[in-house]
């Protein structure tokens, strides 16, 4: 067989899986019948590295933050009496990857729903695999119930899933550079779309952002420390931030980053209060 | 034939009305009892130089970019590139024409400026409106090009800062008095922005006086941002699954806001608190209005073709009436909509049908008039535009104004070589149609 058709047979087979898994609340029946699940290979998930966050995709998301069911994405934190969440997303991993900063966020903010948000179909198939198996693997404990993903395009559709002051922290780890000048809107922070971050995010939420390439990590530090609505945390804040030595070394391209010796640029800004309306 | 007029405005009086043929802005004024034509303006602006201009940058952006990847002979010499002429390239036969356009006729909050805007060099185009000259009312107080193509714009509440809205989702202001900027994107940062290109914008003041700016997208979204705190989102209007097009916002309520494009509803809002009020399905009664101009372009059809696309055009107000009037586009018939002040509610008040498609629709706010440009390709004869007065509660046409206006715009344009074309060289007239999302990329 060859890669492609082997390609084929597993992300058939996996799609069933995800169809069954995806949206039920995994108990010990469940456990039962499928075992250890194996995690995800992500060999069979590639695809090409950019997708074009202007054209129309084929997406799927809510009209308003209202109309989200978010019940099928965390089971655990839906309550089927009252027919409601017992709580709201809070923390959004914006250009998620393959998912490893949620996967070790997860058991740091156990009470709090995390959301990784990613363009690409298959990367994002594979982070649902992930999630998926992790939580099989991990039921006894409930573990990793608190974490999902959702195929989006953030820098168009993040107002249709979050309301005004619904987050309290949004990570753009390693986010895709786009060297050129002429395209340098399809970058993930621009001083336009900080403006729709800083809506999401309550007062006092935060913004964290990692890159290897020191001209994206002045871009993001320039627009930011310009937007009114936000300021630059202190080094001394970064240290003592347990989110920022996880953001260093969770995510796949953070991995990727080390081993070729690469240099990590670290900036984190705090939402500051909206200021009085003139 | 004469080309039909893309686009009509009407001041809030109705003294005045600017008609777009072209390339070319004409005013009529009502003098005595009937129109008389008291301006003109062309955009003869030759854009060969811009293209060329474009061309040089492109070629030296190409230059430094291969200068990295450079050819090299086999002793490790760089090859010399051959220097080429910039050559403004002519469009082959199966390129898609470029027009000079002008669009988004829109008028000061006062009345004394006219607004424009211009496909050739993507420039708002600023007039002072000189009812003293006899020959030409129009005086050119400044064109400011712009990055991107200009989709919508508008004027903030005092009138000082021209905003304007582009294809590529942002928001510029400028004071209007200002000179021009030549280098916009270094100096002049914009105000705002979708990811999405824009389709018209507006602005809004609440009872404390605070201004607003409102944004609506080909994506479905309506934006409201303080104003001039525009990093500030106040909130998103969420209701439309399709592109929006047209805003309105009526000074009758302190509330109110509709909205439609590609939806089979108008939606009506209350801006303040972001709620949906109202949402008027109009697609039983648009069904036998709607023609092969609705069928959807040929790469999104069905088997059997006959998938149909519409929507709203545009939606007008006057000034204390509680009525909206919008069409569809490429359709014949007019629809006037009562509004219920309190509820938001819309009812259906009105159907006025013409022998013609409707191109573009405007209102003269203070005198309860509307105004409609008319398609004449399949009939020269039509009137080029109707007013329509309303009297006691319905819209009534007024036959004998139209009839002398219609004589006044025929013997005006006579002998204009811009507006008498082949019926083949008409510029195209719909152009929501292609806002359309059909979700092409899958991955
Ligand atoms: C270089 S990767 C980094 C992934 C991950 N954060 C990590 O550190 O390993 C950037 C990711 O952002 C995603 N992305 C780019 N634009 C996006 C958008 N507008 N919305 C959501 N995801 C986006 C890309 O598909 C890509 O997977």
């Amino acid at each position: 067989m060859s890669f492609s058709t082997r390609r084929q047979a597993y992300r058939a087979e996996k799609q069933d899986h995800r169809k069954e898994l995806k949206h039920v609340k995994i108990d010990e029946s469940v456990i039962e019948k499928v075992d250890k699940l194996s995690l995800p290979k992500k060999k069979f998930y590639r695809q090409r590295a950019h997708s074009n966050p202007f054209s129309d995709h084929q997406l799927e998301y809510p009209i308003s933050p209202a109309h989200m069911d978010w019940s099928k994405l965390y089971p655990h934190f839906y309550d089927s009496e009252k027919k409601k969440m017992t709580k709201d997303v809070t923390i959004a991993d914006i250009g998620c990857g393959y998912g490893g900063l949620m996967i070790d966020l997860s058991p740091e903010f156990p009470d709090e729903m995390i959301l990784g948000m990613e363009i690409r179909v298959q990367v994002t198939n594979y982070v649902e695999d992930r999630i998926i198996a992790l939580r099989t693997n991990h039921a006894k404990e409930n573990g990793y119930q608190n974490i999902n993903v959702l195929r989006g395009n953030a820098m168009k559709f993040l107002p249709n899933f979050f309301n005004k002051g619904q987050l309290s922290k949004i990570f753009f780890c390693f986010p895709d550079p786009h060297f050129k000048q002429r395209k340098h809107k399809a970058r993930i922070v621009t001083d336009t779309l900080l403006s729709e971050y800083a809506y999401v995010l309550k007062e006092g939420g935060i913004i964290y952002t990692i890159t290897d390439v020191l001209d994206l990590h002045e871009w993001m530090v320039k627009h930011l420390e310009e937007h009114p609505l936000f300021e630059r945390l202190s080094e001394e804040w970064e240290a003592q931030d347990k989110c920022v030595s996880i953001m260093r070394n969770a995510t796949e391209e953070g991995k990727k980053v080390e081993r070729n010796k690469g240099d990590k640029y670290i900036a984190c800004f705090v939402r500051l209060p909206t200021p009085d309306i003139i | 034939m004469l080309h039909p007029f893309q686009s009509v405005l009407l001041n809030r009086d109705g003294s005045l009305l600017f008609c777009v043929v072209k390339n070319e802005i004409k005013a009529f004024k009502v003098e005595g009892n009937g129109y008389v034509l008291r301006g003109e303006w062309v955009d003869d602006l030759d854009n060969t130089p811009l293209i060329k201009e474009k061309v040089l940058k492109e070629q030296a952006r190409q230059l430094i970019e291969n200068a990295s990847k450079k050819l090299k002979t086999n002793d490790g010499e760089p090859v010399a590139q051959p220097k080429k002429q910039a050559k403004v390239p002519k469009p082959g036969p199966g390129a898609p024409p470029v027009y000079q356009y002008i669009r988004n006729l829109a008028l000061s909050r006062d009345g004394k400026l006219l607004l424009a805007c211009t496909d050739s060099d993507k420039a708002a185009v600023i007039f002072n409106i000189d009812l003293d000259d006899k020959d030409n009312i129009f005086k050119l107080i400044k064109r400011q090009p712009y990055p991107k193509r200009p989709n919508a714009i508008t004027t903030s509440v005092d009138d000082k800062d021209l905003i304007l809205a582009d294809k590529f989702g942002d928001v510029y202001s400028m004071p209007i008095q200002n000179d021009v900027i030549t280098s916009i994107n270094a100096e002049k940062a914009p105000i705002l922005g979708h990811v999405s290109m824009l389709t018209d914008v507006n602005m809004l003041t609440d009872s404390e006086g605070k201004q607003y700016i409102v944004t609506a997208d080909r994506d479905e979204h309506i934006r409201i941002s303080h104003y001039p705190q525009s990093f500030i989102v106040d909130k998103w209007l969420f209701g439309h699954e399709e592109f929006v097009s047209t805003i309105c916002i009526p000074e009758w309520s302190d509330k109110l806001l509709f909205s439609a494009g590609g939806d089979k509803f108008v939606f009506s809002w209350n801006w303040k608190t972001g709620a949906l009020l109202f949402k008027f399905d109009y697609t039983d009664l648009i069904q036998k209005y709607l023609t092969s101009d609705h069928l959807a372009p040929e790469r999104f059809q069905n088997e059997k073709g006959d998938v149909i696309e519409y929507s709203v055009a545009k939606i007008v107000t006057l000034k204390d009436v509680p009525y909206i009037a919008f069409f569809v586009e490429a359709t014949k018939v007019l629809f006037v909509l009562k509004v219920d002040e309190k509820s938001g509610a819309l009812s259906l008040h009105q159907t006025l049908e013409f022998d013609e498609k409707i191109v573009s629709l405007t209102s003269a706010l203070d005198v309860n008039t509307l105004c409609i440009s008319l398609d004449n390709r399949d009939n020269q004869d039509c009137d080029l535009v109707k007013l329509l007065l309303l009297e006691g509660d319905v819209f009534i046409e007024q036959k004998d104004t139209n009839s002398q206006l219609m004589n006044t715009i025929r013997s005006t344009l006579k002998s204009d070589l811009i507006a008498n074309v082949e019926a083949g060289d008409v510029y195209p007239l719909y152009h929501n149609a292609s806002l359309r999302k059909h979700g092409e990329h899958f991955s």
